[in-house]
C-alpha cells in the first residue's frame, strides 16, 4: 500500500478543485477563476465531476437542505481528498446565527481541512490557504 | 477491405435500429432529468425537467437551498444593523438593496437626506448596476459557450470592485455604506476623477460586447421566447419585461432619490428571445454610465448625512405606520414594505425580489418546449439571482 | 401632495364599493377591504387598469387575534400604486385565492404565504412547500415562534466557553 504522505506528494503537483458555492461567500472565488488572479497558471482547474476532484471549496453558508446534497459530493470524491472551507459561516454561523434552517458548524457534517476566513474572504487568501496546505503536505513524512 | 465495409456497415445498421429503438421509447413515455444545484450551468437552484426525446416537456422549480428566512432575521435587529444586514439579500447587487432599505427606514422616519448624499446614492447604485450587468453578460456567456467573453467580463468587473474598496471599504460588501439618513462618509480624494477613468474602461469593454458574434447569434436567435402577453400575466419586470415590448421603467415611472433630474432613455425590445435580452443589457450599462457621467457634473457640496444621524443612538425609536417602496434594481422591481408599531425594530419587513417572479412562473414557461442543450442559455439570459428568490 | 388623478380614482372606488381609504401622497393610496366579495373588488381593480400584482405580505398580530394580508397593485397607465389591505382570523386562516384574477404571479406568492404563515387559499389547486423540506415545526414566520430560544436549544451549548456569547 502506498503512503498517504506520498499520495498526498503527488497531489500537490496541481491540484483539481470542484466548487461548490452556495452562496454569498463563493462570490470572491470567480475572480481567482477569471483573468485577474488566473489560477491555471498553477495547474488548477474547475473540474465538473467530483471524482476527478481532489480539493473540495465549500463557500458560505450551508441550508438543511443544501448540506445533504455537499455530503453526498463528499462521499464521492476519491481518497485522497482536501476540503476547504471559505467564510465566517463555516466556522460558527457567521452573520446568520440566529436562523432557523441553516448550519452552524460544518465540520458537524463534513470533516473540514482548512477554514479561510473573511466575509467573503480576498481572492489573495484562496491562493495563501493553498499555499499553506503544500507547506503543511511537503513536511509530513 | 470488403470485411471491414460490411462490420462498419452492420454497426451502422444496429446503432440506428437503437437510436430509432430509443426514440420510439421516448414517444412512447417522458423521463425525468434534473438539473441541479452542482451544475456549472445553473449553481444553487434546481430546475425538474421532464424530457421526451430531447425536448423538454414540462420544467418545475426546486427552490429553497439558500433560504435563511432573512424577513424576521431583520425583525431581531435594529436599523443600523439592518443596514449592513441588508447588503447580503442578493450579493451580486449589494448596493441596490442597501439603497432600498434606508428608503423605507427614511420614509417611515419621515426624514430626507441632503442633495449631496442623493447625488453620490445614485452615482453608487449604478455603478452597482454595470457590475451587476458585466456579471449578467458572463454568465450568459458561460450558457452559450463562449468562454472568452466570461474572463473578458470579469476582468473589467475588477476595475469597479476596486473602486468600491476606495470608496466604501469592501469590495463586494459595502457594510452598509448606505444608511438611513445618507451615507456613512464622503468621498476620498481623488474619488471622481478614478470615477470617470474607469468609466472609459467600462466604455473599451462595451464596444467589444457589442460586436455582432455569428456563433452568439447562432445560438441566441428565436430561443426561449417570452410573448408580451405571458409576461405581464406571469408578473416579470425589468430588463425582462423590456426585451419583450414594455417600456417600463420604475427609475421614469415613479422615480425616487434624483432620478427626475437626469436624462437618460429606456431601451426596449420587440423579440423577447435570449438575443433581445442580451441587447437590453448592452444598452442599460449605455444608459448607466451617462447618468453617472451627469451626476458626477451636477454633485452638490454639503452634508452628507441627515443632522439626526450624525451621531448614530442605537435605540432610536421608529415611529408607527407602514410604507411600501419600490426601486429599480439590476434585476427588475424591488419592493419592501415595512410595518413598525413604535418601538426599536421593525416588526415586519416583506421583501420582494425580482427573481421570485422570474425563477418559478417565468422560468416554467420559457423552458417548455426547448431543447435540451439550450436550458443553461435560457436560464442565465432571465438574470436571475437565487439569493433574491430564497431570500 | 395627492395629485387630482388619485382623488379621481379613489372616489370611484369608494363609490363603486364600500371600503375605507386614503391618498398618503403622490401615487399612493391605501384601501382597507372586507374580505366578502374580495375577488369581485380585485377583478375590478384589475379591468380599470391594475394588471401588474407587485406582492403579498402577510402581517402577523396575535395580540389582535387576526393576521393582515396586503396586496400591492400597480398600474401601467396611471402610475399609481395601491395597496389593499384585508384582516383574517388568526387561529381559522382562510381566504379566497385571486389567481383567477392574476394568475401566475399570484400563485408563487400564496404558496410562499401558505407555507410560511399557515394561510390557506381556497382555489389554489398547488399548496405544496416551496423552500422547506421536510420541516415538522410550526409556520416558520408566526410571532410564536421564536428563532433565538430555539437555536440555542438546537445548535448551541452553553457549557462551550466560546459560544457562552449567543447567549447574552
Amino acid at each position: 500500500m502506498v503512503k498517504e504522505s506520498t499520495k498526498l506528494k503527488r497531489l500537490i503537483k496541481a491540484i483539481w478543485i470542484f466548487n461548490w458555492f452556495n452562496s454569498c461567500g463563493f462570490i470572491e472565488l470567480v475572480p481567482v477563476v477569471a483573468s485577474r488572479w488566473d489560477m491555471e497558471r498553477f495547474g488548477m482547474i474547475i473540474v465538473g465531476s467530483p471524482r476527478h476532484a481532489d480539493v473540495l471549496f465549500i463557500a458560505g453558508y450551508q441550508t438543511l437542505k443544501s448540506i445533504k446534497r455537499a455530503r453526498r459530493v463528499y462521499e464521492q470524491m476519491a481518497a485522497p481528498r482536501v476540503v476547504i472551507a471559505l467564510g465566517a459561516c463555516t466556522m460558527t454561523g457567521g452573520m446568520y446565527w440566529d436562523s432557523y434552517n441553516t448550519v452552524k458548524k460544518l465540520s458537524d457534517y463534513i470533516p473540514v481541512n482548512m477554514y479561510i476566513p473573511g466575509c467573503p474572504p480576498r481572492p489573495e487568501a484562496v491562493f495563501e490557504a493553498c499555499g499553506k496546505i503544500f507547506q503543511h503536505v511537503e513536511e509530513m513524512d | 477491405m470488403s470485411e471491414r465495409s460490411t462490420m462498419t456497415g452492420k454497426m451502422n445498421a444496429s446503432a440506428s435500429t437503437t437510436i430509432s429503438q430509443l426514440q420510439s421509447a421516448a414517444e412512447d413515455g417522458e423521463y425525468d432529468l434534473y438539473f441541479g444545484p452542482a451544475h456549472p450551468g445553473s449553481g444553487n437552484f434546481g430546475v425538474k425537467l421532464k424530457i421526451a426525446g430531447e425536448i423538454v416537456a414540462s420544467a418545475r422549480a426546486d427552490p429553497g437551498y439558500l433560504h435563511r428566512g432573512f424577513e424576521k432575521l431583520m425583525e431581531y435587529r435594529v436599523p443600523i444593523q439592518n443596514s449592513v444586514l441588508s447588503d447580503r439579500i442578493c450579493v451580486l447587487e449589494a448596493l441596490n438593496w442597501n439603497l432600498i432599505h434606508a428608503e423605507a427606514v427614511e420614509e417611515l422616519m419621515g426624514i430626507e437626506p441632503p442633495e449631496r448624499a442623493k447625488c453620490i446614492r445614485v452615482i453608487m447604485a449604478e455603478l452597482s448596476r454595470i457590475q451587476s450587468h458585466i456579471i449578467w453578460f458572463g454568465a450568459f456567456c458561460i450558457g452559450t459557450g463562449f468562454d472568452t467573453g466570461f474572463k473578458l467580463a470579469f476582468g473589467y468587473r475588477d476595475y469597479i470592485l476596486d473602486l468600491f474598496e476606495m470608496i466604501t471599504g469592501g469590495r463586494v460588501y459595502p457594510a452598509g455604506y448606505i444608511c438611513p439618513g445618507g451615507v456613512r462618509r464622503d468621498f476620498p480624494d481623488g474619488a471622481t476623477q478614478r470615477i470617470a477613468h474607469v468609466l472609459d474602461q467600462i466604455g473599451k469593454m462595451v464596444k467589444i460586447e457589442e460586436m455582432e458574434n455569428p456563433t452568439l447569434l447562432a445560438r441566441a436567435e428565436g430561443v426561449g421566447v417570452l410573448k408580451l402577453q405571458d409576461a405581464i400575466k406571469l408578473g416579470a419586470t425589468g430588463p425582462v419585461l423590456r426585451a419583450s415590448g414594455m417600456k417600463a421603467d420604475v427609475r421614469k415611472d415613479d422615480p425616487y432619490e434624483v432620478y427626475d433630474r437626469f436624462d437618460f432613455e429606456v431601451p426596449t425590445r420587440e423579440e423577447g428571445d435570449i438575443y433581445a435580452r442580451y441587447l437590453v443589457g448592452i444598452e442599460e450599462i449605455k444608459q448607466s454610465m451617462k447618468i453617472v457621467r451627469q451626476a458626477l457634473r451636477q454633485l452638490p457640496e454639503g452634508e452628507v448625512i441627515a443632522p439626526k444621524f450624525k451621531r448614530i443612538k442605537l435605540a432610536t425609536k421608529i415611529p408607527e405606520g407602514d410604507v411600501y417602496v419600490r426601486n429599480e434594481v439590476a434585476r427588475g422591481e424591488a419592493g419592501m414594505y415595512m410595518v413598525s408599531d413604535g418601538n426599536d425594530r421593525p416588526y415586519r419587513v416583506k421583501i420582494r425580489g425580482p427573481s421570485f417572479l422570474h425563477m418559478i412562473p417565468v422560468l416554467e414557461h420559457v423552458l417548455t418546449g426547448a431543447q435540451i442543450a439550450d436550458v443553461p442559455a435560457i436560464y442565465w439570459s432571465l438574470n436571475v439571482c437565487p439569493a433574491d428568490l430564497d431570500r | 401632495m395627492a395629485t387630482k388623478e388619485d382623488i379621481e380614482i379613489l372616489d370611484k372606488i369608494t363609490s363603486e364599493f364600500k371600503i375605507k381609504g386614503e391618498v398618503r401622497r403622490k401615487g399612493r393610496i391605501w384601501l382597507d377591504a372586507p374580505t366578502e366579495d374580495f375577488v369581485d373588488l380585485c377583478k375590478w381593480l384589475k379591468g380599470q387598469g391594475f394588471q401588474h400584482l407587485s406582492a403579498i405580505s402577510a402581517i402577523d398580530w396575535p395580540d389582535e387575534g387576526m393576521c393582515e394580508l396586503a396586496y400591492h397593485l400597480w398600474s401601467y397607465q396611471d402610475k399609481i400604486l395601491i395597496t389593499l389591505k384585508v384582516k383574517i382570523d388568526r387561529q381559522n386562516a382562510v381566504i379566497d385565492s385571486v389567481t383567477e384574477v392574476w394568475d401566475g404571479s399570484a400563485q408563487a406568492h400564496e404558496r410562499e404565504i401558505h407555507e410560511l404563515f399557515g394561510v390557506k387559499f381556497e382555489g389554489n389547486h398547488n399548496l405544496t412547500p416551496l423552500f422547506l423540506e421536510d420541516w415538522a415545526g410550526p409556520p416558520p414566520f408566526r410571532k410564536d415562534f421564536d428563532w433565538r430560544e430555539y437555536v440555542r436549544e438546537k445548535y448551541y451549548d452553553r457549557q462551550n466557553e466560546r459560544e457562552r456569547v449567543y447567549y447574552d
